[in-house]
This record gives structure tokens, C-alpha cells and sequence, in this order.
């Protein structure tokens, strides 16, 4: 352990463990799963960065959309997203999240992931190194450290326009809503 | 490279135009009529694996053209000699508006998925398949979405562009 953070350790130990303990939803969508193997096996090692892929998403707190989303992947995200337990981080990966990528007019993939659920970060590229990806582990550091990976805090308090907005392109979603909607989130903001 | 079949081929359809690409492949162009007994009787000459079936969409003509690919899965197969693996493409053409074709599951199992895909993104419909369902997509579209009318773009415009960002109101 690095002596200097001794200090950091004593004051925040939830945040510092929070930081050093990011358990990754091992999801695969898209090409960029490709780059995930090397990441987390022995020549770049994600281990180091206290990152390890977990099974399930209900031991998961960090969840790396690694590619362009089609409708039917998106079902699935948002129901792997809202199994996780808080606090949760996402992180979009690649270019295709951002805006579309190379899949701009598409008939069928979804060109603004931050539209249907809560992103924290990107790592823009096509594809990003696993370097990148260690790059975008530390800035979400930081923005734990400052709490501004604040993603599912959002999805709570703007639900009802997430929820919207999923139903608006994939019809009546099957699952009851995760926190209260409409008149009922008002009354309980106020 | 089999002679042999070509002529058999060409003795049993005598409507059926066949040519050839490259060494390694026969084009037969024949009309809907003829193609399913063509299919029965080159799975007999051996041609017993049925790769692909692929759909053109000929919008300035009003046809669609369906491609059949099969090649054999046995290389030292008794009626196909040589090394090389041999395609025979099998193409055949159908009108455009309405499109029917009549199913081959019967004479080929594995292509109950293809013409269900075709089914989906080309819009043609197979009579006589059991479970003409939807394949991949999970939203229904006016016109099926791999057809040359379909208009990507404006798609987009209408669909995804139409879903608001987030805005973050705060009380």
C-alpha cells in the first residue's frame, strides 16, 4: 500500500475502498470486449488498479459498455444496470456510445447512450488501447474522489425522464420501474 | 473440376442458364418455378450443405433476386472429385411487390433461420415455413429495413434524434 495515502485511508476509508475495489460487470456488447482480455489478464494486468470482472451485475460496481448498442443489447443494459447495487459507475467505451461511431445512420443502434442511463465517463477511440483504459480508470478515481461519479445519484433524482425515454424506443418495457415515477418521485423530492 | 455435373445439369433443366465465376463455382440462374426440384436434385449430386441463402433487392427492375448458396460437405464426395471445394450458386429471381417464395425447410432443415431473416429484412414472405417470426429486431419498421426504399437517414432523424437529452432541472 502507498504510505502517502495512509492519511487519505484513515479519513474516507468507504471512498478509498470504493476507489481501489472497482468490480467490473463482465457484459459484452459490441467489438470493444476484444480489448477487454488483455486488460485484465497478465501483460496489462487490470488487477493492479484493484479492477477484477465479476460475474453477476449484482456483485458488479462498475459497468464498461464496450461498443455500439443495438436495441435488443440496450434491453439487456438497462436491466443489468438496475440490478447492481449502488454506488455504481459507467463508463462508455469507444466511440459508438458517444454518438454513434461509425454507426450514425443506423437503423437499428442507438447513437446516445446517455440518453436511456446515467454515463460517468467516456473513453473515446476505435478502438482505445487498454492503456486508455487504465487512463479513464484513474480519472473515474478522481471523480470518486470528488464525487462527481455521481451517475447513479442522476438516475435516481431524473428517472422519470430515463424511464421516458427508454420506453419511448423500446415500447412497454416488462419489468416494473426500479424507484418511483411520476407524481410519486415529485411528492417524494419535495 | 466436375464436368460431369454440369452436363447432368444441364440435361435435367434445360431452362436453367448455368455459368461459372471462378473455377471453384457454378452459377445456375434458373426461374422460381424449376427451383425447388433444382434444390432436391443437386442435394442428391451431392451438394448436401445448404451455406446461405441471400436476398438482392433489384429496386429499378421490381425483383427481388434470392441466392442459394450450397457447397458439399465432403471433399472426396463420390459424385464431386478433386480437392477443391466447389459452390454452386443458385440464384433466382422474384417480383418485387408481394413478395412470396415457397419454403425449402423441407429439403433443407438449417434454412429455417435464413428465411427467417429474409423474412424480417427483406420483407419476402415463405409459405409454407412453420415459425415466420422475427428474427433480430426488436422494433417494427414501416418498410423492412434492408430494402433499397428504406431510408436510413431520415430514420434516424425521426426515431433516435426525437429522444430527448437528459435535462438536469434542478428545484
Amino acid at each position: 500500500m502507498d504510505r502517502n495515502k495512509i492519511g487519505k485511508w484513515l479519513k474516507q476509508p468507504a471512498k478509498m475502498a470504493n476507489k481501489y475495489s472497482l468490480n467490473a460487470v463482465y457484459f459484452c456488447t459490441g467489438c470493444g470486449i476484444i480489448e477487454i482480455p488483455p486488460v485484465i489478464t497478465a501483460r496489462w494486468d487490470a488487477e493492479r488498479f484493484g479492477i477484477i470482472p465479476v460475474a453477476t451485475p449484482r456483485q458488479g460496481n462498475l459497468f464498461m459498455i464496450t461498443g455500439y448498442v443495438s436495441l435488443k443489447t440496450l434491453r439487456a443494459i438497462i436491466r443489468t444496470y438496475e440490478q447492481m447495487p449502488d454506488p455504481k459507475y459507467t463508463v462508455g467505451f469507444g466511440s459508438c456510445p458517444i454518438n454513434g461511431g461509425m454507426y450514425w445512420d443506423s437503423y437499428n443502434t442507438i447513437k446516445h447512450l446517455d440518453r436511456y442511463i446515467p454515463v460517468d465517463g467516456w473513453i473515446a477511440g476505435c478502438m482505445p488501447r487498454p492503456e486508455a483504459v487504465f487512463i479513464g480508470v484513474t480519472h473515474l478515481w478522481t471523480l470518486i474522489e470528488k464525487d462527481m461519479a455521481n451517475g447513479y445519484l442522476r438516475y435516481r433524482e431524473h428517472y422519470d425522464q430515463y424511464r421516458g425515454n427508454q420506453e419511448k424506443l423500446l415500447g412497454k418495457l416488462d419489468w416494473p420501474p426500479l424507484y418511483a415515477t411520476g407524481i410519486a418521485q415529485k411528492e417524494i423530492a419535495a | 473440376m466436375n464436368e460431369g455435373l454440369k452436363e447432368k445439369l444441364e440435361k435435367a433443366f434445360p431452362h436453367a442458364a448455368i455459368t461459372s465465376m471462378r473455377d471453384t463455382d457454378y452459377v445456375v440462374t434458373a426461374d422460381k418455378e424449376s427451383v425447388l426440384s433444382l434444390l432436391a436434385y443437386v442435394k442428391d449430386a451431392g451438394f448436401d450443405h445448404l451455406t446461405l441463402i441471400s436476398c438482392v433487392d433489384w429496386i429499378d427492375e421490381g425483383e427481388f433476386e434470392l441466392v442459394y448458396i450450397l457447397s458439399p460437405y465432403m471433399k472426396d464426395n463420390e459424385q464431386i472429385s478433386g480437392n477443391e471445394k466447389i459452390n454452386l450458386i443458385l440464384k433466382t429471381r422474384i417480383a418485387r411487390g408481394n413478395p412470396a417464395f415457397q419454403t425449402v425447410t423441407h429439403i433443407f432443415e438449417n434454412a429455417e433461420p435464413y428465411e427467417r431473416e429474409l423474412h424480417e429484412l427483406f420483407g419476402v414472405h415463405f409459405e409454407g415455413h412453420k415459425r415466420l417470426i422475427p428474427l433480430f429486431l426488436e422494433r417494427a419498421y414501416d418498410i423492412p429495413p434492408f430494402r433499397k426504399d428504406f431510408d436510413t437517414r431520415r430514420y434516424v432523424k425521426e426515431v433516435f434524434d426525437n429522444i430527448p437529452a437528459i435535462q438536469d432541472i434542478k428545484a
